[in-house]
């Protein structure tokens, strides 16, 4: 079986929140709750840089580790997922897991934890594929039918990738070594490069003599 | 740093070194201190391409401190891409608190089993006399019990909490395990603002007997009596008592503050206060336990005579003789000292006029 693995190119993010957005459609998630969210690292200063982010379905996963009721399973596709009927809303996933992916509707006399909700890979949960209660509680299952999370399917500029991680760290390989070939020839992608030029390499293709 | 500050219009002229030489020359003030060796290295070191974002992951990576970005998504922590604390907390909770809070809660256990083994139950040596003496009013024993019954629900349910899942769920099953944390967690979540207000009310009846006193420091060098024979004289409360009432209150303190933090997610706390206030919690409260489950022994089964004053509200004379002596003569110089039979008779009065008699009450202050 595959290893499914998200990947977020931070050169290729322009926070179109699009991500965010078809997470929430296609998953009707409950109010006030978000799977997913773009963050945006020195916002409005130079070198600033995006980055969507959600459960990153860890391989040892703190959320499992700390949960005291021990509902959280990996599948066989390496998606960790979680027993809706089973989370108590302690909220202790919240502060073990490094990327803020658990989210809690607020519920209860004291808006105390409603039943944790976080990003499933579009994976549904624990219930029968395309059975109304998974649908209800856990959102669309894609994985099921052969696609992929429509996060990933729906970007833009294709900077949010979503697969086998072997293919998704094939892509972004190939996307590094062609950054690095345009470093040394054009010096466009990266800021500042083209002051570490050396003699002979240097020049946009416009420059040339 | 520097580099910056050559504008974008100078990429890609290399051959152009006049115009480069101009750069250097208007730049040289700044570049004086790494021209030389760039410039030296240029053609023959190997070619390094650093990432420039580096310094930029390695902010997000939170090395040094948390750096906060910015987000569309709003609520408490949105901006955070990395919460490096979130698995120093795992750590703490997996590899220190459940099995180092099991062991201090079964050493406990063990040590006063051992105790009651070797020294058996206190007695009281002249025997139970047929005279009473007045120790604690109906609200003293209301407001205890009421701590005592909220403190022993909030600790049961969050040892369930803490060690459910590897003690409960091979015995019970991890469904019917869910349906009892579940309730625990609500329950817990309940009852733990109560667990303040018990708190505060039970600190200001009994802070005044409560302060430390001559005579103290003798009863904590003879080990209170614990230790080997005889019986230390001291006031209403001992110094042990006294310990305890005090580890309450900052112990307690500590406990109510960081509940507080943590029960009420709703005014944008953050991850990391909320996970140092479960550290916190988590060690004050094992804390209390083990000195509570030593407080319930010697009120129970390690000492003859010692629970009769929270429960009925008087106790024996003789006991009160051999464990707190002064208090004991205090009460007998003021002719406070009742006879059993009586007892019964002032008990009905207490449930007629909610007070007993007066004299006993000045005691009680």
């Amino acid at each position: 079986m595959a290893r499914m693995k998200f990947y977020c190119d931070a050169e290729r993010c322009i926070e179109c929140n699009g991500c965010v957005t078809a997470c929430k459609n296609e998953n009707e998630v409950p109010w006030g709750v978000n799977r997913r969210r773009v963050v945006t690292i020195k916002d409005g200063e130079p070198g600033e840089r995006s980055l969507s982010v959600a459960c990153m379905h860890c391989s040892d996963a703190p959320c499992a580790a700390v949960c005291p009721v021990d509902c959280f399973y990996t599948t066989a596709d390496g998606v960790v997922l979680h027993d809706k009927d089973i989370c108590i809303g302690c909220g202790y996933c919240f502060y073990a897991c490094p990327f803020g992916a658990p989210q809690f509707p607020e519920d209860g006399a004291f808006a105390s934890r409603g039943k944790m909700d976080k990003c499933t890979f579009c994976a549904g949960g624990p219930e029968e594929d395309h059975s109304h209660e998974e649908y209800s509680k856990y959102g669309a299952n894609r994985l099921a039918e052969g696609k992929l999370p429509l996060c990933a399917e729906m970007c833009s500029t294709k900077a949010l990738l979503a697969g086998d991680a072997n293919v998704v760290s094939n892509i972004y390989r190939e996307r590094v070594i062609n950054r690095g070939a345009s470093v040394l020839n054009r010096g466009v992608s990266y800021q500042n490069a083209s002051l570490r030029q050396t003699r002979g390499m240097e020049g946009k293709a416009s420059n040339k003599k | 740093m520097r580099r910056a500050l050559i504008p974008h219009k100078g990429y890609g002229i290399g051959d152009d070194w006049v115009f480069y030489l101009l750069i250097l020359i208007m730049l040289s003030p700044l570049l004086v201190m790494s021209t030389a060796s760039a410039e030296s290295g240029k053609n023959t070191q190997p070619i390094q391409i650093p990432n420039p974002s580096a310094d930029l992951w390695r902010e997000v990576r939170q090395r040094d401190a948390i750096a906060v970005g910015n987000s569309q998504v709003k609520s408490a922590d949105s901006g955070v891409l990395i919460n490096p604390y979130g698995d120093k907390w795992r750590n703490f909770r997996m590899t220190q608190l459940i099995p180092y809070g099991g062991y201090l809660l079964a050493g406990m256990l063990l040590l006063l089993i051992i105790f009651f083994i070797v020294r058996g139950r206190i007695k009281v040596v002249s025997g139970m006399s047929d005279k009473k003496l007045f120790r604690y009013s109906l609200y003293e024993r209301t407001i205890h019990w009421c701590l005592a019954a909220i403190f022993l629900f909030l600790a049961f349910t969050g040892l369930i909490l803490l060690f459910g899942r590897s003690l409960l769920i091979p015995i019970v099953g991890q469904e019917f395990f869910s349906l009892l944390a579940s309730a625990s967690k609500e329950g817990h979540n309940l009852f733990g603002p109560l667990f303040a207000v018990a708190l505060v009310l039970v600190f200001f009846r009994f802070v005044r007997r409560n302060i430390y006193q001559k005579g103290d420091l003798t009863w904590l060098l003879k080990g209170g009596g614990l230790i080997g024979k005889g019986h230390v004289p001291s006031n209403f409360f001992n110094m042990g008592e006294k310990s305890m009432f005090w580890m309450l209150v900052l112990v307690g303190g500590v406990i109510v503050g960081s509940g507080l933090v943590l029960v009420f997610p709703v005014f944008g706390q953050g991850r990391v206060l909320m996970e140092l206030s479960h550290v916190s919690h988590g060690i004050t409260t094992l804390v209390m336990i083990v000195v509570i489950m030593g407080h319930i022994y010697i009120g129970s089964v390690g000492m003859e005579g010692a629970l009769d004053g929270m429960t009925t509200g008087y106790c024996d004379l003789n006991w009160a003789k051999e464990h707190h002596e002064q208090w004991a003569e205090l009460c007998e110089e003021q002719n406070e000292v009742i006879m059993e039979d009586e007892v019964s008779r002032l008990q009905g009065d207490t449930k007629a006029n909610s007070m007993p008699s007066s004299l006993t009450q000045e005691t009680g202050q």
